[in-house]
């Protein structure tokens, strides 16, 4: 039973992130993290890995070179080797053109769970394991807040309307996790020094069998303008006030904008 | 290729749900400005009965891709199938989970654009021009599909981004969905369900949510934020911390992996502001937040920042509220 | 030899900073107000692999470099100063075993060490022999196959958590501490040991400060560390490498107050300006800064020169810690005054620094015994030391 987790690396959150000229996200001079989201993903590998329903999780991450930094990162946390892809023809690659070339190297790894995080944090996009899923022809199990492999099957708990549901599907499976996994573990020193002998690979487009020109010049979208939202008035204060006259105050300023 | 726009019609018990009327509300909009028609894909159980009214919000057709209780992705299929044939300038998707599905497998199986989840859509220059939030609410960017990308473009919504207006007219035109390949993903299947006991509301379709974090304490200081809500017609939500010490259910969970809601009203009481719960509730008309701390990130971003206790603050608040409504 | 961090040296300080920041820093001010132990962050440490850095892989340790092993205390005692002694007593109290303990002894314990299920201090100050290491009294008396202890010491840190202790005591009298004194492992079950009271103290209050009392303690012959009389000896060797830990520590603190006084005093308004712009302000986190760093780079030079094992070794380490230790006081002190009145309170972390501060100036060595050590160098290497 083999687990490939599907990461990326993005710029540090709350860092002075920006958008170039040429209107791509800036990523230079920025420090750069795993993907939060994709580590709920990392942790719900690591927990199928210790209790036995997996032998072995790999990282799967697209990306420039300096993204084998994160795939070291989750191979500290635990895990057993780590591949790269990694090619020019990449930059700037939108939703589409990285389910594409994931769906690729998926084919290659051949796991029986494709694991991704549900959502990346800069540009907020959550279509790559659906993506994937119907480029590999595989059933999809996303937003799981827990997942199970067991008897040739995966399950996946998911929140519904009113409560939850399991979902299953038969192996292999595309899934996704939430952060309701539980808190990520922290990479041990062990762990440091280990991720160091583990093995990491890197491959380019060709060794997927993949052309440039089959990703479309890499983008199906295009950023037209990049401003900053509205400036908002400033924040109306209240402040050392008894509770009654506070509740006032405010019922007041509700009135005001005619919410009450 | 026409200048219809599609959209994803969910239903569930019997009825459409709110994001179902929503979209079509935007799509008839979007069509009216593309000189095309509002085309809804009508999926889950409900949909064969209840598609026709999808009509008194603009939709001009609606495509039943199946009327089971089954997993929204089980119709990816047949979403695929309908849009190959409908040939539409654009397609609409609500941003859940569902929805996200949904529009994953389109991107997926038809290489189109995709865009959102976005706050505003508009047709410009006969392509469709999307306006959504990036880095955390930072920057807004303005897209459109590349030059010559092949339609239709898949575009993310969120909640309460069209408002369907009231008492629409009209019927749409109902229509079977085209026969689909057996897909993989059909055969996901809901192997346990379990039921709250409590009854949950959908946080999207509230117009004035008063939300509790990590200072409300407890299961029992929910108790003030309740009454509040009640006086004010809206719901209770609440951030991740509160969800994740189990004092609410997670359905009632707003932020980055939640709700993404867009009430005219939120109340923010304990809730310290962080980014990941910032970006499920900036785009409310009004924030009004109450905190201890006077300098919690989020009264850097409320219109109205009270510090002080909730739990004196909020019962004040609801006596006054009452008095005003005379009740 | 280099003593410039490499980038893996980066990579654990950015990983142990992490943990810091998410987990120590928060519990700082309750610990120091509480006066409790924070088990929870050493079974934290002891689950990250960071009680295990002195020792050897074939122990369950990850033997670390000393300036790997600098920088990790470094980063825990810029969040807290009580928390970091948890990884500086575990080598310290190990050090004598390590240095001069027999490969059965090492065999027996570090294992468990290694990987933080036991904690071990150190033993060697008495009530009336701090400086005075000689002046030790506490006996072991040989019987049959055994040592038996009698005495007490005071003063030592973890001494009423730890589960062994390396405790020093007479085996020879009449032989005086320098000659005499012996160097043994006891294990705090042994009966007739006792950890009677803990002190209250003006900083580092999390950390138990205790005095230890030994009532005909009967430990094993194999028990003992080194050959009879080595004690006072293997007691030197280990301080001179053990208040590195403390240089550290100091340079931990140091820090945290140079970065506590920078954020305080880019929010902080008066006269309608930033504090940190006003250039009196600037010119002291300037000389906090530029000293705190001077410290962190003479104590990565003095590791490096541990594990070189160069022959002036002590001269390198007590310089290390008198530097660092004098450096943490002035900063911390500088930091109280930069926050002004809010420094005072305990809202606020840097007056806690600066309680902590202080006793890296007093352990270990105080800093008028390191200058005694440093000056037998200078002396030394000018060839102008008395002879004898």
């Amino acid at each position: 039973m083999k687990i490939v987790v599907c990461i990326k690396q993005v710029p540090a959150t709350g860092a002075d992130k920006r958008y170039t000229d040429d209107l791509r996200l800036d990523r230079n001079g920025v420090e750069a993290i795993i993907n939060p989201l994709d580590e709920y993903a990392i942790e719900q590998a690591l927990r199928l890995l210790d209790d036995g329903s997996v032998e072995s999780v790999t990282y799967l991450s697209m990306g420039p070179e300096q993204a084998a930094e994160a795939l070291r990162r989750a191979l500290a946390m635990g895990g057993d080797e780590a591949v790269l892809i990694t090619d020019p023809a990449l930059a700037g690659a939108d939703e589409w053109a990285t389910a594409r070339v994931l769906a690729a190297a998926l084919d290659k790894l051949a796991p029986d769970v494709a694991l991704m995080g549900m959502a990346s944090d800069d540009a907020r996009g959550s279509l790559v394991p659906g993506a994937v899923a119907a480029m590999r022809s595989l059933p999809l199990l996303s937003y799981g807040s827990e997942l199970k492999v067991a008897g040739g099957e995966a399950r996946a708990r998911r929140l519904s309307a009113t409560g939850f549901d399991w979902i299953a599907a038969p192996l292999p499976v595309v899934a996704s996790v939430t952060d309701q996994v539980g808190e990520p573990r922290y990479a041990s020193l062990k762990g440091i020094m280990a991720a160091k002998r583990k093995p990491l690979e890197t491959w380019s487009l060709a060794d997927l069998g993949l052309t440039a020109d089959e990703l479309s010049g890499a983008a199906l979208t295009q950023v037209t303008d990049a401003r900053a939202p509205e400036a908002k008035p400033p924040t109306e204060r209240i402040e050392n006030l008894p509770a009654a006259e506070a509740a006032v105050k405010i019922a007041d300023w509700l009135a005001a904008r005619k919410l009450i | 290729m026409s200048n219809d726009i599609l959209f994803l019609a969910e239903f569930n018990g019997g009825a459409p749900a709110r994001s179902a009327i929503e979209l079509a509300t935007g799509a008839a909009e979007l069509a009216k400005q593309a000189g095309g028609s509002a085309v809804g894909l009508a999926y889950g159980r409900g949909a064969a009965d209840g598609a026709a009214s999808l009509g008194a919000h603009g939709a001009t057709r609606v495509v039943v891709l199946g009327d089971d209780d089954r997993p929204a992705i089980t119709y990816a299929a047949a979403a695929v199938a309908a849009t190959r044939e409908a040939g539409a300038l654009a397609l609409l998707a609500a941003a859940t989970p569902n929805g996200r599905d949904l529009a994953a497998a389109l991107v997926g199986s038809l290489h189109v654009p995709a865009f959102g989840p976005v706050r505003s859509a508009r047709i410009a220059d006969g392509v469709i021009e999307t306006e959504q939030a990036t880095l955390q609410g930072r920057v807004i960017t303005t897209s459109r599909p590349a030059e010559g990308a092949p339609t239709p473009s898949i575009v993310l919504v969120l909640a309460n981004t069209f408002t369907p207006s009231e008492g629409g007219q009209g019927s749409a035109g109902v229509t079977q969905a085209p026969a689909a390949e057996e897909s993989a993903f059909g055969a996901a299947t809901v192997a346990e369900s379990h039921e709250a006991d409590a009854k949950v509301v959908n946080l999207e379709e509230a117009t004035v949510i008063v939300a509790g974090g990590r200072g409300v304490g407890g299961e029992d200081g929910f108790g003030p934020l309740r009454e509040l809500a009640d006086a004010l017609g809206g719901a209770v939500g609440a951030s991740r911390a509160a969800a994740d010490a189990g004092w609410i259910p997670y359905q009632l969970q707003i932020g980055q992996t939640g709700k993404v809601v867009k009430p005219s009203l939120y109340i923010g009481a304990g809730i310290s502001g962080a980014i990941q719960h910032r970006v499920g509730m900036q785009t409310a008309e009004h924030v009004i937040a109450i905190n201890r701390d006077p300098d919690a990130p989020i009264g850097e971003f409320a219109d109205l920042f009270v510090v002080g206790d909730l739990f004196q603050i909020i019962p004040a608040l609801t006596d006054e509220i009452r008095r005003r409504k005379g009740s | 030899m280099t003593y410039l961090p490499t980038a893996e040296h980066d990579e654990l300080r950015a990983a142990v900073r992490e943990l810091a920041a998410e987990r120590i820093a928060p519990r700082a001010a309750a610990i120091d107000e509480t006066a409790e132990f924070p088990q929870d962050l050493r079974e934290l440490l002891a689950k990250q692999d960071l009680l295990g850095t002195c020792f050897g892989e074939e122990h369950g340790g990850t033997a670390l470099d000393t300036i790997a092993q600098s920088i990790l205390v470094e980063e825990i005692a810029r969040a807290d100063a009580t928390t970091s002694l948890i990884p500086i007593v575990q080598k310290l109290g190990s050090l004598p075993i390590i240095i001069a303990g027999s490969d059965e002894q090492k065999d027996r314990y570090f294992p468990r060490l290694a990987s933080g299920e036991w904690l071990i201090a150190f033993a060697l100050t008495e009530a009336a022999a701090g400086s005075d290491v000689a002046s030790n009294r506490m006996r072991a008396t040989r019987d049959g196959d055994d040592y038996v202890l009698n005495g007490s010491k005071r003063f030592i840190t973890h001494g009423s958590v730890a589960d062994v202790l390396t405790v020093f005591a007479l085996t020879d009298p009449a032989a005086g501490g320098r000659k005499g004194m012996s160097a043994f492992i006891v294990e705090t079950t042994t009966p007739g040991f006792a950890a009677p009271r803990v002190e209250h103290k003006m900083g580092i209050r999390g950390s138990p400060t205790a005095e230890l009392t030994f009532d005909d303690v009967r430990v094993p012959a194999e028990n003992l560390v080194g050959p009879e009389g080595d004690g006072f000896k293997i007691a030197m060797a280990t301080l001179d490498r053990s208040r590195l830990g403390i240089a550290a520590q100091a340079v931990g603190i140091a820090q945290g107050a140079v970065d506590a006084a920078v954020a305080y005093a880019a929010d902080r308004q008066q006269f309608g300006e930033r504090v940190v712009d006003f250039q009196g302000i600037q010119w002291m986190l300037a000389d906090m800064a530029s000293q705190t760093e001077a410290a962190r780079q003479l104590t990565y030079a003095a590791a490096a020169r541990v594990d070189e094992n160069a022959p002036d070794l002590p001269y390198w380490t007590s310089s290390a810690k008198l530097v660092a230790g004098d450096t943490a006081m002035r900063v911390t002190t500088d930091a109280v005054q930069v926050l002004g009145g809010y420094g005072y309170i305990t809202e606020y972390p840097v007056e806690r620094m600066m309680r902590d501060a202080k006793i890296t100036q007093l352990y270990e060595g105080t800093q008028q015994i390191q200058r005694l050590i440093i000056a037998r160098q200078v002396l030394q290497r000018a060839g102008v030391a008395k002879p004898g």
